[in-house]
């Protein structure tokens, strides 16, 4: 069996924290300008920050304040920021000047939780709390599909919430995810629904001892061959009070609809972000709870944990630099920045 | 201690005893009895106040909830969260967004934006808002419910005094009947909304119950006059005629009963179904009623779980001020929406709100309060009082003056006299009519 290793007791660890750009307030949003080295991070008090990685002592720096309520999501597409509140706002903004250059007002009807961008850039598509997936042109702005299919409450009659949207590497699949543990995929061209899973291991409600519901699939993430999908979030609440459940993840083939392994560990946390590695066969997802924060690594073929980070602070959305070996982070606290480079013999 | 059942069927269908009756369903605290049926023998209660028919309810809301979620919104990017406050019916007043039926409503609504309770721990902070005093280590204390439901029970009444649905196991509290004893302790309503037990055995008839009931009055007579006082025996003679009148009320716990329009409007939700139940007790004359939601301790996701339980509160509580109105109860019943604290400004690192006893809020309606008044302010991150600081016990006194009872009443506890409220208590005037 292969063994888990505590990055954190670990003379040389496999992950490293490198960056800690503190912050105050949560960032939930986080988009990478590649070419440039910035990050842009987002969240709680509706401003922008920057951060340029790539100097010797990265500090955040405020960029611009275009919403008025949380920042939910941000997406980097050629020199502008595509970027989704509670506000129910979708603003596209020139990174370099923080100029907004278009704002789709009621863009949802209710907050907007996710937005992703299509592979060639040509679209973005953003879910919220109306349950409508909707795609837009990254160019004009306009609206090109609304996709509705996720249930609008729970079985207990409460709102729910959509949580999370992710786009096939080759742009032909929409990956949609809710409160109560429903993945829809789409069709991008059409809009049309291909399939529905259920994951309802997320979705936690108990009406003689915990009646709130708690959980959610918090992220979904399409395979770089873009066969799976991977969904994170917790697994079965013991306590509504906090997160108390285990870090969850499932990893489905979702064209034959077969859930293929479920990745569930001890620690007690939200995962709030999943994703596939680009280059090395990793899952990583990240997020905190009771039993703080949690940066895991994830073997992708049959889940078996081969790496635990504690990083500072719970983590709300992360990205991988597959090409430094590094990867960005944002949550509690600010903006962190690990190394992986010593990654590679753990996971063989 | 196993007690041998007096129900001489032998049916375990016939599970209400004597002594089980007492120390279950409708008993508190044993340990009291005695003293407590003293005390309460000591106070005959005014009949001028139950000729009013005055009633209460209690709605509390278990694990403290949040006063910005709800009451007392703002709109520091630090503090305030992502909802956003709305205009109310009342000039200057703004709820959150997750309240507009109420907001259209607060003409009848005064909200106390206020209150410094400091205690931040459950249990501790449950007892303090429930008795509107701190613990003292010589006397126990009833819970206001407990001594509402004393001061308004009409005397000939079958019908319990006080019903409390406490359905949620989050922050389960018993209330507690201190020095006046087990026989005014509320019926407990835990497992299901509906009274347990409370069928007769399928062998027994009604007037095989009726003579066993008189051969028991027998029995308890030659009971007091030889070997006790007939202050315990009438307190037992008291609970036994209640179990009559709760036999004999059962229908006001059958939801069938209601119009299935008015179900609908009350919601599907546990909630909505257990305060339309205590419409339907408050209508039929109980005196005190409490219906407690739990879960609203919000240590994470704060934002998630106020969005799912504050719109059912809305829904709920808006259709239940406008039922009570419609129903002409509206002007006799005082509807009293607590928790033991409130939650904090700071946002924590879970998306949660911690317990928070520093400036928080409550409200109230109906019998005896000035519809729309907004008692007292925090400053703009809401993390103090800025203005008309009251605790606990300004609380309770508050309750007891819109219920017409003078807070400044003394109950005795052997020669000790107790006020009802704290003795340096005073009533929130600005909501009282």
């Amino acid at each position: 069996m292969q063994q888990v290793v505590m990055a954190d007791k670990e003379e040389k660890k496999p992950v490293e924290l490198t960056v800690a750009c503190e912050h105050p307030g949560i960032l939930f949003a986080l988009c990478f300008d590649a070419e440039g080295g910035n990050l842009y991070g987002a969240g709680t008090d509706s401003a922008v920050y920057r951060v340029d990685v790539n100097t010797e002592k990265p500090v955040a720096e405020k960029a611009w304040t275009n919403h008025d309520n949380y920042v939910s999501s941000l997406v980097w597409n050629n020199g502008t920021v595509i970027s989704g509140g509670y506000d129910r706002r979708l603003i596209w903004t020139t990174a370099e000047t923080g100029e907004s250059t278009r704002t789709i007002e009621d863009a949802h009807d209710g907050w907007i939780r996710d937005v992703a961008a299509f592979p060639d850039g040509s679209r973005v598509v953003s879910v919220g709390d109306d349950m409508l997936v909707k795609v837009w042109d990254a160019a004009t702005g306009k609206p090109v599909l609304s996709c509705e299919g996720h249930a609008k409450q729970t079985p207990q009659g409460y709102a729910t919430a959509l949580y999370t949207v992710a786009v096939s590497p080759d742009g032909g699949t929409i990956a949609t995810a809710d409160r109560i543990g429903d993945v829809c995929l789409w069709n991008a061209e059409t809009g049309k629904l291909i399939r529905r899973l259920q994951a309802p291991a997320f979705y936690t409600y108990d009406s003689a001892k915990r009646s709130r519901s708690i959980g959610g699939i918090r992220s979904v993430s399409f395979s770089p061959d873009g066969t799976q999908i991977a969904i994170a979030g917790i697994g079965a609440v013991t306590n509504v009070d906090g997160f108390v459940g285990p870090a969850r993840v499932e990893v489905w083939d979702w064209q034959s609809g077969k859930k293929l392994f479920t990745a569930e560990d001890k620690h007690n946390a939200v995962l709030n972000h999943v994703s596939f590695h680009p280059t090395r066969p990793l899952l990583v997802a990240a997020g905190g709870g009771d039993s703080g924060g949690i940066l895991g690594f994830w073997e992708s073929g049959q889940g078996k944990l081969t790496c635990k980070a504690k990083p500072k602070g719970h983590l709300q959305r992360f990205l991988v630099d597959a090409e430094n070996d590094r990867l960005f982070a944002t949550g509690h606290g600010g903006f962190q920045i690990w190394s992986l480079q010593r990654l590679s013999p753990v996971v063989g | 201690m196993n007690v041998p059942s007096i129900s001489s069927c032998g049916s375990s269908d016939h599970s209400i005893h004597r002594r089980g009756f007492l120390q279950g369903a409708l008993s508190g605290s044993g340990a009291t009895l005695v003293g407590g049926l003293a005390a309460a023998a000591d106070t005959p209660s005014g009949d001028a106040l139950r000729k009013q028919q005055k009633r209460a309810l209690f709605i509390w809301l278990a694990g403290g909830a949040s006063q910005f979620e709800m009451w007392d919104p703002k709109t520091s990017s630090e503090t305030g969260g992502p909802f956003r406050p709305i205009q109310t019916s009342v000039p200057d007043y703004q709820v959150c967004e997750l309240m507009p039926k109420l907001a259209g409503l607060m003409e009848k609504i005064a909200v106390v934006r206020s209150l410094n309770t400091e205690i931040t721990a459950h249990a501790p902070a449950a007892d303090l808002i429930s008795t509107g005093r701190p613990k003292e280590a010589a006397l126990e204390y009833p819970e206001i419910g407990v001594i509402l439901a004393k001061e308004l029970a009409a005397r000939e009444s079958l019908l319990p005094d006080y019903v409390s649905f406490f359905l949620s196991t989050e922050g389960r509290r018993r209330p507690e009947t201190g020095f006046l004893g087990g026989r005014y302790a509320p019926l407990l309503l835990e497992k299901s909304a509906r009274p347990q037990d409370i069928d007769l055995p399928q062998q027994l008839s009604d007037l095989q119950h009726k003579e066993r009931e008189h051969l028991r009055q027998l029995l308890s007579s030659e009971f007091a006059s030889r070997r006790a006082g007939a202050d315990l025996v009438n307190g037992y003679n008291s609970a036994f005629a209640k179990v009559r009148g709760l036999m004999q009320t059962d229908h006001l716990f059958d939801l069938d009963k209601e119009p299935a329009s008015m179900r609908e409007r009350y919601g599907r939700t546990e909630f909505g179904q257990q305060c339309l139940l205590a419409r339907r007790l408050l209508e039929a004359g109980v005196p005190m009623v409490k219906v407690a939601r739990g879960f609203w301790d919000s240590h994470h996701d704060n934002f998630e779980s106020h969005r799912e339980l504050v719109p059912d509160f809305d829904n709920v509580f808006s259709v239940l001020l406008t039922d009570l109105e419609d129903r002409g109860l509206l002007e006799s019943t005082l509807v009293i929406v607590l928790s033991e604290f409130g939650r904090t400004p700071k946002i924590n690192k879970d998306v949660g709100r911690d317990h928070y006893a520093a400036a928080w809020s409550c409200a109230f309606a109906g019998c005896g309060i000035k519809g729309g008044a907004i008692h007292g302010k925090t400053d703009p991150d809401g993390k103090t009082v800025a203005d008309g600081e009251v605790n606990a016990s300004d609380l309770a006194a508050t309750i007891y003056t819109a219920l017409g009872i003078d807070p400044r009443k003394d109950y005795h506890v052997g020669l000790r006299p107790v006020p009802l409220a704290k003795e340096d208590s005073e009533p929130i005037s600005t909501i009282l009519t």
